[in-house]
């Protein structure tokens, strides 16, 4: 007996209907006030840090569940690779955790989503333990409100190669500190080398246009302004240091990950990194560790970049007083503090970078490494704007390396970058 | 309740064979049996192929973002593909897959599949090292690989050692694509060997002795009786190919980055669907739009090939 159409169509509505509720949005959620009593559970998602911290977790956990009894924290960790697009899974889904690791570029669109709860409502009251800039890292430009707790900043230092400074004739202890000296140390290199060893492994990226001293967006936050007199002046120059071979050939395709096996491979002089990267260095390239150089990020503005990292709450938590509550307690400068002092990155709270730990040398190059970070920290500026999305980034580097191909002049290509970057700022809404 | 099982006979009809009570009664079949058989294959392929499909066809024609649901655009998304650079790139890079990977990939496995097709000893070895890179993951085989093409890498050593001087395989938006197809067939092979060595072993020995005995030569052989005896094979990879190759993913993004290769370049239309339409800030709706032409465009090689096909055989 053929099955009738009723039938067919309650079956297809039947099977189409829960589906359609998967798409993004949720009930609204949860309330904006913090000052109930904390209890109760919540979910707490950070960013690829179980495999080296889980006791550092586990014993941060325990302490918030001890210190608030009836509280029950559920931790989860995801990978970095794909970490935005977990993030949006959950959004759109409304699984959401009720305490989440962000980055200021992953907390924007979730903000603009009504997803992040705005913290200037709800934990203004911790507002001054935290450096003035670190706690407006987390502000969106076109929206009032903090949208999360400042967690950790960091600062990579920039690595060289002391024995390809030296085959170039260049002052191994003089590094280049501006982009005029990197440059002119960069041709050099290029040419005494015959070509073979290049400076740098990376095309400029939003925050050397920063650095270099460019505005990357106009005061009202709404566009774009890299295309500025600065921004070409820095492009013209990398197109002269890649027509000369200063710059990698393969560097118009590079990644952090490809740039960095270029330099353990000693193809290249010099590469930013971070204080992780000397243990691999003495495992993976005992030769390149014996020469290796530390100095500070290439700036002409005198502020190097700081990269911040925060802990948002969802809006939607069914739970506010006990996710506020432990966002705050893992931020707080105690714990802050804390896990410093257990991996090579830096409290974002007021004060703390005037502990001994941050100030005094004890002879290591790991000490050195991190009081330079944490002198040069006091002055850093967060280069990377809340608003510049991946397809931004992508959008700047293709126009950057047809500039660098000689196919567009550096004004054109980034008139076009700047164009293709307000049209998705348009876009973003 | 008893029953008599003696049948009541009338003088105007035959008398009935008595008949067996069956041991147990086949109750009538419901309508509805069949869908409640079909119930979790219908389920299945409505969560994951129907309702995927339908979605995005639906959002092809919002403003849909990751984040934010979408207002009804119209035909707006597949106006702005008409003007977007990239969307042409991606078009541009497919359809050179298509036509580079496609062809290798129906003689070559073919060629393949004749020279490891007899018994001898050891020849399982053989199969077995042609079908490995089969197996292997593309993420492996895809890393592998970058680092024989690298500048500092074997290929390059040994070009340089000949005097030939270093080549930029993964520098250069055309050695990079040709580079990533190399990969693509190179992995296939086995693949298809196996497709082949199907065929092959179905076509009748009789026909060959005949021709050897008219005289044709092994060329001729393969040319005139195995040939067209495998045909509908060939069809069958041909069809397989190019659907595969239009889609590439895993090999250009692997050796190109994520980016596309230099200024984006090497970009295909399945990698601009993940970068458009992922992420916190992604376009869903542009996205669902790039893979409606995929689709589409899949649709057309499919029955072109088909096509193709039927001509020879009328």
């Amino acid at each position: 007996m053929p099955i009738s159409r009723r039938a067919l169509a309650a079956a297809v509505t039947a099977l189409v209907l829960p589906l359609s509720a998967c798409g993004s949005g949720g009930d609204g959620g949860g309330s904006t006030n913090a000052s109930g009593k904390v209890e109760g559970d919540i979910t707490f998602q950070t960013w690829n840090l179980r495999a080296n911290f889980k006791d550092y977790f586990d014993g941060l956990i325990a302490d918030f569940e001890k210190k608030y009894p009836g509280t029950h924290v559920k931790w989860v960790d995801q990978p970095a690779e794909g970490y935005a697009d977990k993030l949006s899974a959950d959004a759109a889904g409304g699984t959401l955790p009720d305490v989440v690791n962000v980055s200021p570029d992953l907390v924007a669109p979730l903000a603009k989503a009504g997803l992040a709860m705005d913290l200037d409502k709800t934990a203004a009251k911790y507002r001054s333990e935290y450096l003035p800039g670190a706690w407006a890292s987390h502000q969106i430009p076109g929206m009032s409100g903090t949208y999360a707790f400042p967690w950790y900043l960091n600062t990579g230092p920039m690595f060289y190669n002391k024995a390809l400074f030296k085959q170039a004739g260049l002052d191994p202890e003089k590094p280049p500190s501006t982009y005029d000296e990197l440059f002119a140390d960069a041709l050099r290199m290029a040419q005494k080398s015959g070509g073979k060893v290049a400076t740098l492994a990376n095309i400029p990226t939003i925050e050397d246009f920063g650095r270099y001293g460019a505005s990357l967006m106009n005061k009202e936050g709404t566009g774009f302004a890299f295309n500025d007199a600065k921004g070409v002046e820095l492009l013209t120059k990398y197109k002269q240091l890649y027509d000369n071979k200063g710059l990698d050939t393969q560097a118009l395709n590079a990644t952090p990950e490809s740039a960095g096996k270029k330099f353990l491979t000693q193809a290249v002089a010099m590469n930013p990194g971070s204080a992780l990267d000397l243990d691999h260095f003495k495992t993976q390239a005992p030769s390149l560790y014996k020469n290796i150089g530390i100095t500070d990020q290439i700036t002409n503005t005198g502020h190097v970049n700081m990269y911040v990292m925060g802990m948002m709450v969802n809006s939607r938590t069914r739970n506010t007083p006990t996710a506020v509550a432990f966002a705050h307690y893992v931020t707080d400068a105690e714990h802050q503090m804390s896990f410093a002092k257990k991996v090579a990155i830096f409290p974002s709270t007021a004060g703390s970078l005037d502990d001994p730990y941050f100030t005094k040398e004890d002879g290591t190059d790991e000490t050195r490494v991190r009081i330079a970070a944490a002198k040069s920290l006091k002055n850093a500026v967060n280069y990377t704007p809340a608003l510049f999305s991946e397809q931004m980034k992508t959008a700047l580097r293709n126009e950057v390396d047809k500039a660098l191909q000689g196919k567009q002049s550096p004004q054109a290509a980034l008139d076009n970058a700047v164009k293709a970057c307000d049209q998705l700022l348009k876009q973003q809404g | 309740m008893a029953t008599s099982t003696v049948p009541r006979t009338r003088s105007s009809r035959p008398a009935r064979r008595p008949q067996r009570r069956p041991a147990f009664r086949i109750r009538r079949q419901l309508p509805t049996s069949p869908w409640l058989f079909a119930a979790p294959g219908l389920v299945v392929t409505g969560a994951f192929i129907l309702y995927p499909f339908v979605s995005t066809v639906i959002n092809s024609f919002t403003d849909r973002r990751t984040l934010i649901p979408g207002r009804f655009v119209g035909l707006a998304n597949f106006r702005e593909l008409l003007h977007d650079d990239m969307f042409w790139i991606g078009l541009r890079n497919s359809a050179l897959y298509v036509a580079g990977v496609v062809p290798a990939l129906v003689l070559l496995p073919l060629l393949l599949a004749l020279l490891v097709q007899k018994n001898i000893p050891g020849i399982t070895f053989f199969r077995s090292a042609f079908y490995t890179p089969v197996v292997a993951s593309i993420v492996v085989v895809g890393l592998i690989w970058v680092w024989l093409l690298d500048e500092r890498g074997l290929v390059n050593s040994l070009l340089e050692t000949v005097g030939v001087g270093k080549v930029g395989f993964l520098s250069d938006q055309w050695l990079l694509l040709l580079s990533a197809m190399t990969v693509t067939v190179w992995k296939g092979l086995g693949y298809y060997m196996i497709i082949y060595l199907a065929a092959l072993a179905n076509v009748p020995r009789e026909l060959h002795e005949a021709a050897a005995v008219d005289g044709a030569g092994a060329v001729r052989r393969f040319l005139t009786v195995t040939v067209p005896a495998i045909r509908s094979t060939m069809v069958l990879v041909a069809a397989l190919s190019s659907v595969s190759a239009f889609k590439v993913f895993s090999e250009v993004y692997l050796l190109a980055s994520p980016n596309g290769g230099p200024a984006g370049e090497d970009t295909t239309l399945v990698m601009l669907v993940q970068r458009t339409g992922t992420g916190l800030t992604g376009r869903v709706g542009y996205a669902s739009a790039i893979s409606l032409v995929v689709f589409a465009v899949t649709v057309v090689l499919m029955l072109l090939v088909l096509r193709a096909d039927r001509r020879e055989d009328s």
